[in-house]
Order: C-alpha cells, then sequence, then structure tokens
C-alpha cells in the first residue's frame, strides 16, 4: 500500500489550509486513514537426535496470531498503533546437561508438558507523525501463566537537516516472574526484573536513493535474571542455574538502504554487534533484497548471519563443585553461529495486501566466529511460515 | 465551446489565462474573477509596493512590534514554517535583506559587515509567531511570501474559476500553472517547461489534466566578481550564496505545494534538493548550471 512520503503528507496538510477546495483531506485522500494488518505463523523447532537425550526429543512449537492497527488520528495529526499478539506454545524444553560416560554431554529435556499460552497488548501514540520531527510515547503489556511484562517508553525522531535526522528515545520495562510448580520443584517463588534501556541514531541521507543509519543502544537489566527451570549438574549433585543479578549491554548498529528505482528494487544491509559485561559479544549481519515485479507483486528474499560468542558463567556441566559463583547451560548463553535464510511474497489488490513467507533457521557451533569452546548440545533450528493481509480504510 | 485567452500583467510577471467556454461572456467573467483575485493577493502580500498590507505590517518591526493577522496570513505563515522545517531553515521568509546583499546589479561582494548586520535581521526562529499574532522583535526585520505566493495565487484564481462557472481552463502566472479543469474533451492541458537562460524555447512538454506546474530558478542575473559566479541562492543560516540547480520544475495536485517542492529543491541545493524531490515522490524536472537536466519528468 504505497503512502505518501512523510514530506509530501507535510506539504499537503499545510496546503490544505489554504487550499481546503483543493486539498481538502488532502493528507488523507491518497492514503488509508487506518491500516490493519493480521498475521498467522507457525513456529517449529527442529527435534534433537534420540542419541543425545533423554525424555522426549520434540522441542518447542508457537502458534501466533497477531492483529495491528495503524490509524491516523485529528486530520494527520496524531498516529496511534496497537498491536495484539497471542501465542499458544507447547513442547518441551532443554533442561539440563549431563556428562555421560565418556563426559560427551547428554542433553535432558524437560519432557512434552508445557502448554501454555501468551497474550500481549501494545500501543504507541505519535505526535505528528506525517513530518520528520515526531515523537512516540508507548506502552505494553504481556502476560503468560508464569511471567508478565509491563513496559513504556518514549522517543523522538528530529530533523537536523533535508539530510540528517536524529532519533533517540527510552524504555523501562518491569517483569514479574512466578514459576509453575515452584514449592515442588524447589524453585523461586516469585522474582522480579527490571530493564532500563537508550538508544540514539543518526541518518544520513547520501543521495536521491541511499540512506545510511548509524546508532548505539543501551540496557541495564537488573534483578532475576536466572531462568528458573533450569538446572546444572554440578560436581555430583543438580542445582538451580545461577546468573548474576544484573546485565548491562551496549550495542551499535548500522544500516544501509539503497533504493534502484529502475528495476523497482531496493537493498538493506545491516550489521549490528553487540557486547554485556557477562563476557558475551555477538555480530549480525543481514541483507535482504526487495524486488517489485509490477501487478502489485514483490519478493523479498534475506539472509541473515549471527555469530555469538558464550558467556564467562556458560558450560554444559562441572564435573568437579569448584565454588564458582554463576553457572548456566542455556544455549541461548554458548558459542554459537547461526544462519537464517528467509522469503516472503506479498501481492497487493487494491487496499489489500496479502503476504506470505518462509524462514528457516540453522545454529551450529561451528559456525561462530569466536568464543569459547565448551560445547552447546540443545542448539536450535527451526523452520517458520507465515502468511497474512493488509487492509486499508478511510 | 470555444478557447478564450486573456493576458495581463500582474505580480511583477506576464500573466495569461485560457479558458473553454459556451461564450465569451461566461469566459469574460472568468477572466475578471481570476484576475482580482490575483490582483488582490498582489495588492496584499506584494514586497515591492509600500502600500501593501504586508509592507505596512512590516513597518515599525522591533521589539514591541505585534501584528494580528487575518486567517489567510495565518495559513501562509504556518505554510511557510512547515518550508522551513522542511529545509532545515533553508527556506526562510524573513531572508529578504541577505539575498538583496548577493543582487547581480550590485556589480561587488558584500563586506563582512553588511553581511553581519544584515544576518541580525534574518531568521525565522526570531519570529514570535502564536496564531494570529505575530511579533517581528528585531527592528528593520521583515518577511514576505516569494516562493509561494504568486502559487497560491494561482490556485485561487483557478478556485475562483470554477466558482464563476467555467471548468476547462488553465491560469498562467509567469510560468506557474493551476489548471481549472481539463479540456472539454478530457484531454490534458499541454504545457512547455521553459529554461530560465532561454525562455523562448521549452525543454520539456508536459500533460496537465489538473493540479499545478510550478518553476524554481536561479533566474536573476548572477553577481559575478573577478570572474567567479555568485549564485542568487543565499543559505540564509551562513549568509553566503551556494550552488544550486538553474531550475527546478515540479507538478502537485495544486501549484502551491509544487511551487513550494521546487522552491525548496533549489535551496537544499543540487545534492540535497534531488534527495527532497525524490523522497516526495513527485514529477520533477531539475537542469544544473550545465544545462543538463535530470528527473522524472522528460527533457525535449
Amino acid at each position: 500500500m504505497k503512502r505518501p512520503s512523510t514530506s509530501l503528507s507535510a506539504l499537503l496538510g499545510a496546503a490544505a489550509a489554504l487550499l481546503p477546495s483543493i486539498h481538502a483531506g488532502a493528507a488523507s485522500t491518497d492514503e488509508a486513514t487506518t491500516l490493519m494488518s493480521y498475521r498467522f505463523s507457525d513456529y517449529d523447532e527442529d527435534a534433537l537426535a534420540p542419541a543425545s537425550v533423554i525424555g522426549d526429543g520434540r522441542r518447542y512449537h508457537v502458534l501466533s496470531h497477531e492483529l495491528d492497527v495503524d490509524s491516523k488520528l485529528a486530520d494527520g495529526q496524531y498516529g496511534l498503533k496497537v498491536n495484539a499478539t497471542h501465542e499458544v506454545m507447547s513442547g518441551s524444553s532443554p533442561w539440563f546437561v549431563l556428562p555421560d560416560e565418556h563426559g560427551k554431554p547428554i542433553q535432558v529435556l524437560s519432557g512434552a508438558t508445557i502448554k501454555d499460552h501468551r497474550s500481549a497488548l501494545s500501543a504507541a501514540f505519535t505526535t505528528d507523525p506525517t513530518t520528520s520531527t515526531n515523537t512516540t510515547y508507548s506502552a505494553s503489556y504481556s502476560v503468560e501463566r508464569d511471567y508478565s511484562a509491563l513496559a513504556a517508553g518514549i522517543e523522538r525522531s528530529q530533523a537536523l537537516s533535508g539530510m540528517l535526522t536524529l532519533g533517540y528515545g527510552g524504555s523501562f520495562s518491569h517483569d514479574l516472574i512466578e514459576p509453575t510448580d515452584a514449592v515442588a520443584y524447589n524453585r523461586i517463588q516469585r522474582a522480579t526484573k527490571n530493564t532500563a534501556s537508550g538508544f540514539g541514531s543518526l541518518a544520513w541521507v547520501l543521495d536521491k536513493s541511499s540512506v545510511l543509519q548509524a546508532g548505539v543502544q543501551l540496557n541495564y537489566e537488573h534483578g532475576y535474571l536466572t531462568d528458573p527451570y533450569k538446572l546444572y549438574s554440578y560436581g555430583d549433585g543438580l542445582v538451580p542455574e545461577r546468573r548474576p543479578d544484573a546485565r548491562a549491554q551496549g550495542a551499535a548498529l548500522v544500516r544501509y538502504r539503497r533504493s534502484f528505482a529502475d528495476i523497482d528494487a531496493s537493498l538493506h544491509l545491516d550489521y549490528r554487534y553487540a557486547l554485556d559485561n557477562w563476557g558475551l559479544h555477538s555480530h549480525t549481519v543481514e541483507v535482504s533484497w526487495y524486488q517489485g515485479f509490477g501487478n502489485g507483486w514483490r519478493f523479498v528474499p534475506a539472509l541473515r548471519y549471527y555469530s555469538q560468542a558464550a558467556a564467562r558463567f556458560y558450560s554444559p556441566f562441572a564435573l568437579v563443585a569448584d565454588g564458582r559463583n554463576f553457572y548456566s547451560n542455556d544455549y541461548r548463553l554458548g558459542t554459537f553461529g547461526a544462519f537464517s535464510t528467509s522469503a516472503n511474497l506479498r501481492k497487493a489488490l487494491g487496499r489489500w495486501e496479502l503476504s506470505m513467507g518462509v524462514e528457516r533457521y540453522h545454529s551450529a557451533q561451528g559456525l561462530a566466529l569466536d568464543g569459547s569452546n565448551e560445547p552447546v548440545p540443545a542448539l536450535v533450528n527451526f523452520w517458520r511460515a507465515y502468511a497474512g493481509f493488509d487492509i486499508g480504510f478511510d | 465551446m470555444r478557447l478564450y485567452r486573456f493576458a495581463f500583467s500582474s505580480m511583477g510577471c506576464p500573466c495569461e489565462v485560457q479558458f473553454e467556454a459556451e461564450d465569451e461572456a461566461t469566459a469574460r467573467r472568468a477572466y475578471t474573477v481570476a484576475r482580482a483575485e490575483v490582483d488582490r493577493l498582489d495588492a496584499k502580500y506584494s514586497h515591492y509596493r509600500s502600500d501593501s498590507w504586508l509592507a505596512r505590517a512590516c513597518a515599525g518591526a522591533g521589539p514591541d512590534h505585534t501584528v494580528d493577522v487575518d486567517a489567510e496570513t495565518a495559513s501562509l505563515l504556518d505554510f511557510a514554517a512547515t518550508l522551513h522545517a522542511q529545509s532545515g531553515g533553508m527556506f526562510d521568509i524573513t531572508a529578504a535583506p541577505l539575498t538583496r546583499l548577493w543582487d547581480g546589479r550590485n556589480e561587488r561582494l558584500p563586506t563582512p559587515e553588511e553581511i553581519a548586520d544584515a544576518r541580525a535581521r534574518v531568521g525565522w526562529e526570531r519570529i514570535d509567531w502564536q496564531r494570529p499574532r505575530l511579533r517581528l522583535p528585531v527592528a528593520g526585520m521583515r518577511f514576505d511570501f516569494g516562493g509561494v505566493v504568486k502559487e497560491y495565487a494561482a490556485d485561487r484564481a483557478a478556485v475562483c474559476c470554477r466558482a464563476a462557472g467555467v471548468v476547462h481552463g488553465v491560469i498562467d502566472l509567469g510560468g506557474d500553472l493551476a489548471v481549472v479543469g481539463a479540456h472539454h474533451d478530457g484531454q490534458p492541458w499541454l504545457a512547455g517547461i521553459k529554461l530560465p537562460s532561454n525562455p523562448g524555447v521549452p525543454c520539456a512538454n508536459v500533460e496537465l489534466p489538473r493540479g499545478g506546474l510550478a518553476t524554481s530558478g536561479d533566474y536573476e542575473r548572477a553577481l559575478v566578481v573577478d570572474g567567479k559566479r555568485y549564485s542568487h541562492i543565499v543559505d540564509p543560516r551562513s549568509g553566503w550564496p551556494i550552488e544550486s540547480f538553474a531550475s527546478v520544475s515540479v507538478i502537485a495536485d495544486s501549484c502551491l505545494v509544487a511551487g513550494a517542492a521546487s522552491t525548496l529543491a533549489i535551496l537544499l541545493g543540487t545534492d540535497e534538493g534531488a534527495a527532497y524531490l525524490e523522497g516526495l515522490g513527485l514529477p520533477h524536472l531539475c537542469i544544473d548550471q550545465t544545462g543538463s537536466a535530470s528527473g522524472s519528468i522528460a527533457r525535449l
């Protein structure tokens, strides 16, 4: 759905006051004032190979429904976006890792007993959304059986010149964790986590067809950052995993967009580097190509590479209880690299746009650029397929 | 249906209206109201007439000088504020004292003192604008709607023609065009875009079924000192000229928006101006100082 550029909308909006008969509702006649989109997706993790697993090797399966409504209010002076998501999760997750008789890791899964729902609602309110200088206030709430999160944020975009736009903002989130079966499994019964984030970015218009954006982001998490369900094989015993109660993370990112108007295509190139005081650092490179084929058809293939070096306290298990403070075998804290390949097909039909896509994600320790050699037995591979539609209303 | 043409002079430029009407009386009535509207706006906003409303509003600028403006002027000021924001301060309705220093007739470069003196009286951000009250806080400060008002007048004239019963026609105020309505058989009006350096020969022909076409350019005689050319386009933030296109033409739903886009593209300079036009997505033609063309409108 083609919308006029923000600068054109601003011109039309200002002209409407002078020439109401020509520009009556000019800011909105060429674009829908409300855009609604719905997407259904099916996320399916590959089962782990039976040889290296104790328990049912079938892992997570998530079906999600997502509804977005993006509306312009008061002749485009304000924008309101609302997102509602509902997910149904099932399957088992990695529980702990045991050494076999040769010291090789055997993954133990929690058993296919988990069945949970997550519901989330978020809203963002923007002043002057059609101009390049605007402010967005956002709030969100997400709840599932054992977890809830409440967040609020503010961000501002400011045109420094026709070529340069500054963006900055911050957010705060308060999460509450109430693990299920806490008493039976000796888990913590109730814990909280707070996260504060800030970001700043600069976007340059390099020439008539390319834009470069560079930014930094800082996050600080404090509170219960441990996964209450995971156990760790520590010497002769199994103990709940333990992580520090604070984590500071910094990230830098660069985005490049170039359009090739003569062939109705554009290139998106993104790079992100992140590191934290847990010793974890990562590189992400993503390239995607947006290709139009006329008659409203658009095809978007994308490739993403991710490489992560493990947190200092990651290891699959400890053969000897050596008095260390922190220990976790969560595969998300290990060393690995991953490729994600995806393809998205879109077709515009008047005010409707239909889309469908598929993504394959494959991770392996050997794909990492650097990091410790501690084995990561529960690395995930998944398929994700989705389909949905957008529709515009006046 | 017959074609009727009326030529006149207003806003400091040659003007022409063309109508298709059943009879001459209808066409002449439309011409009369269109011309009256253009003359009204010229009398109100002319910056070279000492008896204009604008001249009176600017007279006596100083710390205690405020003017309560009417709704039309207020909307023009709001429009100017939008252009100022969108151009990062390059479009500035208070810039006249600076622009005048770089007039080709001066035959010498302005002195740093002259530039500093003019800059002290320039800057939209210095103006206190709280609709409907305008305060020009610096003595000698003034504003004008150059780059906007002629285009607005073309659109207003077209609106008045429709109200007078003529629905097929085009208004041409010195090359800025507003369409009253397409030809009676539905065909678009054909308009030639002219080069500032060679106004006799069109460099592109465009079809206009509705809306408007505006051209902005570095027309005025450039200041040439010691063989170096100084353009007439002045950065109000530095007080110095910038190199830009010789001419930019834009087509939009109104002459006003077309004029705003072409004026901003000229003020932003060649690279930034081209990127701005590309971002707007409106049909445009840019001619640079060497005469070479770029943009989505094909050159002849």
